[in-house]
């Protein structure tokens, strides 16, 4: 029994495993795109020579509309987004974009991840950029470097650096979230376990746990890996 | 030839006035020092010196060659401007030297990135590690180049800065208060490096609050208030024997042990 257990909770952390890579491999850009879109100054009406209001002066429509569409993906449940992303399109247009079968909840479930963790994901970006002292670009600029030499070679390091911690508590929360994808009958860890439970066993549900702590124990040790690798600098 | 020329330099924030008028010249192998209170505007024009601000009015000329004019947008191209803030080098109060990198590595930075845009050659990479361990040798800091800034003291990261700042050879060198953030038992150091650098006669800008250093070292003084230049001539006749009210008044502020 034991071993056939174990057989189905790998197969359920494979599918958990799938949806995290998926997240971070398109999240963690994304996020550093939604990230420079927060942070926009484009200003349309700032230079207007017209006599208009001061608040339509310094209004920032590519930072607002980004702003808001972040504010509403960590404003809500993420189980709500699987939920709205899932079935929405099936009853709203009849039409479900996903597919049918696993395959098309798997996906789903990746589409909304990424959503929202870009968007948490640039949240740390922007105080990480934020937060390297605007000195360091003058400097690089007063020494003749282009604003791409300047990020690439001299702020970048500094704002990974600085955003190590916060990443990597976003990232072990992540592992966790994955759970939250049976909500859609994606046939992750704990789904699996509760299949079990179903079937009067309990302990397969604790069982659960050590296959997130191992995920996250290995995490844990490449995440202090890295920060000791930065260690060099202050 | 001077080797600058600045006419009618004007800047303003917003509604606020910071430069008003300002012209001087400066000849090349000599020495200007900037005084004035705090909120004067010396940063301010150190900044838009270096183009790091973009002046309202004004003509700034190096060699006899216009580089800024605020009248012909032609000459503000960003492109450009990259080019012309290489004839000014810029020592900041706060030092920012890139603190991932070794006090070497701050040092040769910018000149590998130019020679590598222009696919320089390896002996060219070398040659300029050469220059810049000679330029931390000058600054002694020989035994230093391997160190990270944090494992530095605040002068020795403000020697790294002057090398840096000198490692394009800029036609000018501009300091802003390179000592006012330094414990007092650390200010010598540093005002010794400049010092001898104006000895080896580099064109320099220097903001500060040093009065004997000014006198001692520069050759030229400019007094300002209020955004204007109240008071200029020779260092020390203007430190020594000011001719205007207000230089007086700062002077003597500054003689009684006060500060701004
Ligand atoms: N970016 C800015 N925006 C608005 N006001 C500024 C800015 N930078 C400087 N100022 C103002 O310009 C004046 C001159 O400042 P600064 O050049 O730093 O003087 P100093 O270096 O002589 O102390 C001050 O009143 C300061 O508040
Ligand atoms: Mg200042």
């Amino acid at each position: 029994m034991f071993w056939t257990v174990t057989l189905s909770l790998l197969e359920g952390t494979a599918a958990a495993a799938e949806l995290f890579f998926l997240t971070l491999i398109f999240a963690l850009p994304l996020g550093l795109v939604v990230s420079f879109g927060s942070m926009s100054k484009w200003a349309p009406f700032a230079r207007m020579k017209a006599n208009i209001p001061a608040w339509l002066r310094t209004f920032r429509p590519v930072s607002l509309v980004v702003r808001t569409v972040v504010w509403v993906f960590r404003g809500t449940p993420l189980m709500l987004q699987l939920l709205i992303i899932y079935y929405g399109p099936g009853l709203l247009w009849n039409n479900n974009v996903w597919g049918s079968g696993t395959g098309g909840r798997m996906f789903a479930a990746v589409v909304a991840f990424i959503l929202n963790y870009a968007c948490y994901f640039s949240e740390i970006y922007r105080g990480g950029i934020e937060s390297v002292p605007r000195g360091q670009y003058e400097a690089g600029l007063v020494l003749g470097m282009t604003r791409r030499q300047i990020f690439f070679r001299v702020t970048l390091l500094q704002m990974i650096k600085r955003i190590v911690p916060p990443m990597s508590n976003e990232i072990i929360t992540l592992v966790k979230d994955t759970s939250l994808a049976r909500i859609i009958a994606v046939t992750e860890i704990i789904k699996v376990g509760e299949n079990f439970m179903r079937k009067g066993m309990i302990w397969p549900l604790f069982y659960t746990g050590v296959f997130y702590l191992v995920f996250v124990g290995v995490l844990t040790l490449l995440f202090g890996w890295i920060e000791k690798k930065l260690d060099y600098f202050k | 030839m001077a080797v600058l020329e600045v006419q009618h330099l004007e800047k303003r924030f917003g509604a606020t006035r910071v430069l008003e008028d300002i012209g001087f010249s400066l000849e090349k192998g000599r020495a200007l020092a900037i005084l004035g209170s705090s909120g004067s505007g010396k940063t301010t024009l150190l900044r838009c010196l270096n183009f790091l601000e973009t002046p309202n009015g004004g003509r700034i000329l190096v060699n006899g060659n216009c580089i800024f004019d605020a009248a012909d947008p032609a000459t503000q191209r960003e492109n450009e401007v990259r080019k012309k803030r290489l004839h000014f080098g810029m020592v900041f109060q706060a030092f920012h030297l890139f603190p991932q990198y070794t006090a070497l590595e701050n040092v040769t930075l910018a000149a590998t990135l130019l020679a590598q845009e222009r696919g320089a050659s390896r002996d060219e990479l070398a040659a300029i590690r050469d220059e810049g361990l000679e330029l931390l040798r000058t600054m002694g800091l020989a035994d230093r180049a391997q160190h990270y800034p944090h494992q530095l003291s605040g002068g020795q990261q403000q020697r790294v800065a002057i090398a840096r700042a000198l490692s394009l050879k800029p036609d000018i060198l501009c300091f802003d208060e390179p000592t006012s953030a330094l414990d007092p038992e650390l200010t010598g150091e540093v005002l010794r490096v400049i010092r001898s650098l104006a000895e080896r006669e580099t064109t320099m800008i220097i903001v500060t609050h040093e009065m004997a250093f000014a006198r001692d070292v520069a050759d030229e003084a400019i007094f300002m208030d209020g955004g204007r230049i109240v008071e200029q001539g020779a260092a020390r006749q203007v430190i020594e024997d000011p001719q205007n009210e207000r230089t007086r008044r700062f002077l003597a502020r500054y003689a009684a042990g006060g500060s701004d």
